[in-house]
């Protein structure tokens, strides 16, 4: 077995092929390492101006029902693996007491030169997609077909050995060539991102890598398997490489885009999104017969929510409304810097009517959101999920959705960062709670005494950990691992019953 | 030599490699032609929208007054979608779909800021939340998959018969070297254009013979120029392919080089290079613009409100100092606008002149070029707007002299004339594609592609008449 092992290992280290393969990789991973840091490094720089921007619009902000928080998504250092989307959903969402921020709220930092989107940018995992199906390929066609060409598997086989053993033999000396070029790639750009200063990594990080890593060499083994197949399969070396092209071509370039092109929309989607939008204007026309009610009940006559007081300064009423996005929301802010001494005695009442409406507002977006989170699920999310399987029907489809669960540029994992801000957004509420913000003064006027900020919590993300990065993965690689199983017994028992 | 030629085709006919080109190029061009027809109608449809509501603003306004129209301007200009978008998206996502003819910035009491061009950028698609692909157009199927096969069809057309021993047998004959290597040339040549050309067939006939979309003559004339250019893509590598073959002693090796070298620059080239080139330069974020665009406002207007006060009220001189603030702060900020356009534009210039070292880049943009798509096309309907807008200021003067009542002074309403438009007589936009502007952008790289083919044609051929047997 081991002499097996290192007849075989030999014959593929003295290769064109070998030689071919480690310059490629070393040069593809290293030239696109330095341009993908780069790149995060630029995004990084926008991170944190939009962060520095936003905490001084906040501290600008006069009174509480001005102040508009806005909370940013930074870029993740893993992304120089797997872009995934975080460089395709929003990066900065506003936390509004009277709203539950989502994905689909989201905006994105304003970026130098949009039109040079033009050109696509490639990450790590995409050269191995390519590059590293293809080598596998490459070293694969010829070992059964090509031995029995040469008339040298006749010859192994009158020795006793086992089938099984020289499959085996084979499998492992191939996988530790095509791990040469893998391994050192990858170690040359990790010593690239570490000694980049702008990339903080943490333990969790490298660990993350490790589990790309080891999804790449499943990943990898895939790829090595088919081609072993094919030769199993055809008489011909010549055969074997062409069929393996085609193969090739066929899992890597054309289903992945072509499969997507050629699914229906769904229709269905767009009249759930109407009958959603409806039921939220109807909540928000509830909400405001309340208020309604609540200004004809009160000690002062009329059903005018300034009170008829007279005041100088700014107000904000605005309606954000998406019916494609099921957003529709009030927002309401005064900064008020001057009260005419007459209408002092109302103060009390506008103080007394917004801390009725408020805490109603509060519970009317929770309730809006109860209704809004199944709908965009199904209008936004199941499409993509069905397109995701869909793309795993290819080994490339499994492979990048299980790289991006480990850096976590998947979806879900950029959803944890809106959840993060949700959990934000109680924790402003809770804030304006303890300050008893909406009964005070300074809700609406900064003529005595302005709205304070410095306690508020700050808000601070962080990707989820490595164990969720696990779970989220695990399912993709163990459908990598089955993949591997199924192809090399499928292998063996056509390797056992052809003749030679 | 057409001897040679028909022996390799008939060869190539009866193989695998035939039979599983034809299949995946079929595939790629009905799915290309169905996703067509599924969006095209609905893009034109909402362009047509998009126009028409642009023409009823401008007559609304015409209809008030010369003012009105020379104050809100022409409005949102929008770039008409290409018939022939199916052979190159062009990342048309990227590239906005509309020019700002007539933004507002300001607004006092007595004074209203004049229209100025701007060139809103794209916005993106936040809500999508499906995995991004490329998208499978001429463009892709071309520059990767034709390529492909044209390698696949020559890595063994000289070195697979000097393994059998043929070659041997095939030059004992008295035929000069360069006649087999034509020979094999036409044959491969041939081969590969036997499912390309079907592939094409068939897609176009279901995209003309469908009610939705309307190809006209000109179409037709880009489409065949589109047609030649693959033609000449593939010549490329098959005498790529032919070069190697000849070099190499085994096929195996050949298509082991032929398949890095193709990876290199076919898949990994454009896109890195590109990024090279445009993360080395950078044109200055953007909260530096609105920072400037304020300053040159303030600036302007502190200098304005002390020449304003010191005129005497209700004479044509303080009409005269209104009416110049208003069009010199639009003519600078317009100016502004155009700077960073330009600035942007030409970044995007440096990085493609990198990424022509690539030949697959060469040819998306020779087909983009022609099919009214992507980024040279977005220059023609920026130049396009620009004349439009000479075009239409060119007509508010020449309507305000026309009017024996007006003071001739432009930026006030008292200064200009009150008397309302014909809608008809305002100038309309129209988008329209230039045939010999394209050729004459596309120039270059033809001939950048031409070279390309001739250089690995001659090289083959001094490969193949130097080779030992």
């Amino acid at each position: 077995m081991l002499t097996l092992i290192r007849r075989e290992l030999l014959d593929n280290l003295m290769t064109f092929r070998f030689a071919a393969a480690v310059f490629i990789m070393l040069l593809l991973v290293v030239s696109n390492t330095v341009v993908l840091i780069k790149d995060y490094e630029r995004r990084l720089v926008d991170y944190n101006t939009a962060v520095k921007t936003h905490h001084q619009q906040l501290q600008d902000k006069k009174t509480y029902s001005a102040g508009g928080l806005h909370v940013d998504r930074p870029p993740n250092p893993l992304s120089i693996f797997n872009i995934g989307m975080d460089k395709q959903l929003g990066n900065q969402v506003e936390v509004y007491f009277g709203f539950v921020p989502t994905l689909w709220d989201a905006k994105m930092h304003g970026s130098d030169n949009p039109i040079m989107n033009i050109f696509s940018s490639i990450d790590i995992a995409f050269i191995f997609k390519v590059v590293l199906s293809l080598l596998a390929l490459i070293f694969a066609y010829d070992t059964l077909a090509g031995e029995r060409e040469q008339g040298t598997l006749r010859l192994v086989l009158t020795h006793p050995v086992r089938r099984g053993h020289i499959l085996f033999a084979k499998y492992i000396s191939a996988m530790v060539c095509l791990l040469v070029p893998l391994l050192m790639s990858v170690s040359l750009a990790v010593i690239l991102l570490t000694t980049s200063t702008s990339l903080a990594l943490s333990t969790d990080d490298f660990l993350r890598m490790a589990g790309f890593i080891l999804t790449t060499i499943v990943y990898l083994s895939v790829f090595y398997l088919i081609g072993m197949l094919i030769s199993a399969l055809t008489r011909r070396t010549g055969t074997a490489l062409m069929l393996s092209m085609f193969v090739w071509g066929f899992w890597v370039l054309i289903y992945p885009n072509m499969i997507l092109a050629s699914i229906l929309p769904q229709p269905t989607v767009e009249a759930r999104a109407a009958s959603t939008f409806n039921q939220i204007e109807q909540l928000w026309e509830e909400f405001e017969r309340e208020q309604e009610q609540y200004l004809k009940n009160d000690a002062v006559p009329g059903e005018d929510p300034g009170f008829g007081i007279g005041w100088v300064g700014g107000s904000m009423n605005r309606l954000n409304k998406d019916a494609a996005t099921l957003q529709y929301y009030y927002k309401k802010g005064f900064n008020i810097t001057e009260i005419d001494e007459r209408s002092e005695p109302q103060m009390p009442y506008i103080q007394n009517y917004y801390q009725f409406l408020v805490p109603l507002t509060i519970d009317l977006a929770d309730r809006t959101w109860r209704i809004r989170k199944p709908a965009l699920e199904k209008i936004y999310v199941r499409p993509a999920l069905i397109d995701r399987i869909l793309l795993k029907v290819s080994p490339i489809g499994m492979y990048d959705a299980a790289t991006q669960a480990w850096v976590g540029t998947d979806l879900l994992g950029i959803q944890d960062f809106f959840s993060a801000a949700r959990q934000y957004r109680k924790t402003v509420i809770d804030f304006f709670y303890d300050k008893n913000a909406f009964a005070s003064r300074q809700w609406i006027a900064a003529d005595k005494g302005v709205a304070d900020w410095r306690t508020l919590p700050q808000f601070s993300f962080q990707r989820s950990g490595i164990s969720i990065n696990a779970t989220r993965a695990l399912p993709d690689l163990f459908l990598l691992l089955i993949t591997n199983v199924v192809l090399f017994v499928v292998i063996f028992l056509i390797f056992v019953k052809t003749e030679v | 030599m057409w001897h040679i030629a028909k022996r390799e085709l008939s060869n190539n006919l009866n193989s695998l490699r035939f039979a599983l080109a034809t299949v995946l190029l079929l595939g790629l061009m009905l799915t290309n032609a169905v996703v067509h027809l599924r969006e095209h109608p609905e893009r034109v449809q909402r362009y047509r929208e998009r126009v028409s509501g642009h023409q009823n603003n401008i007559a609304a306004q015409a209809s008030n007054s010369l003012y009105d129209l020379a104050q809100k301007g022409p409005g949102y200009l929008y770039k008409k979608p290409s018939d022939l978008r199916f052979c190159a998206e062009g990342g048309e996502a990227f590239m906005s779909d509309r020019a700002q003819a007539g933004y507002h910035r300001w607004s006092t009491d007595t004074l209203k800021s004049f229209w100025i061009l701007a060139y809103p950028s794209a916005t993106p698609n936040l809500d999508n939340v499906r995995p991004d692909v490329t998208k499978v157009d001429w463009g892709f199927i071309i520059g990767y998959v034709l390529s492909l096969v044209a390698l696949l069809f020559t890595y063994d057309s000289i070195s697979g018969e000097r393994e059998r021993g043929t070659l041997r047998l095939t030059l004992s004959n008295p035929i000069p070297r360069h006649t087999v290597l034509i020979g094999k040339f036409l044959g491969a040549f041939i081969s590969v254009s036997i499912p390309f050309i079907l592939a094409v067939l068939v897609n176009l006939l279901v995209i003309s013979t469908s009610s939705g979309v309307h190809l006209d003559s000109e179409a037709w004339g880009r489409l065949g120029i589109i047609f030649f250019v693959a033609v000449l893509y593939t010549c490329l590598f098959l005498a790529l392919g032919m070069l190697v073959s000849a070099r190499v002693q085994r096929s195996a090796v050949s298509l082991v080089i032929l398949l890095l070298v193709w990876v290199v620059f076919v898949v990994f080239m454009p896109s890195t290079l590109a990024s090279i080139a445009g993360r080395s330069t950078s044109s200055g974020p953007t909260y530096d613009f609105s920072e400037r665009s304020w300053k040159l406002h303030e600036e302007l207007s502190s200098d304005y409100y002390s020449r304003h006060y010191e005129a005497p009220e209700g004479s044509t001189k303080k009409i005269e100092i209104d009416g110049e603030y208003v069009t010199k702060d639009a003519e600078q900020q317009e100016q502004l606008h155009e700077e960073r356009l330009n600035r942007r534009i030409a970044e995007v210039h440096r990085a493609r002149a990198i990424t022509r070292i690539s030949p697959v880049t060469i040819v998306q943009n020779l087909i983009e070029s022609f099919a009214g798509t992507g980024f040279e096309r977005h220059l023609q309907f920026l130049e396009n707007v620009q004349t439009y807008v000479r075009e239409f200021r060119t007509f508010i003067v020449d309507t305000d002299s026309a009017d024996p009542e007006s003071l001739h002074i432009f930026g006030v309403r008292t200064g200009m004339s009150q008397e309302p438009v014909s809608p008809e007589s305002v100038p309309k936009f129209e988008d329209t594609l230039n045939l010999s502007r394209d050729f004459n952008t596309a120039a270059t790289e033809l001939l950048l592609l031409t070279l390309f083919v001739l250089v690995l044609l001659s090289g083959a051929y001094l490969a193949f008449v130097r080779v030992e047997v």
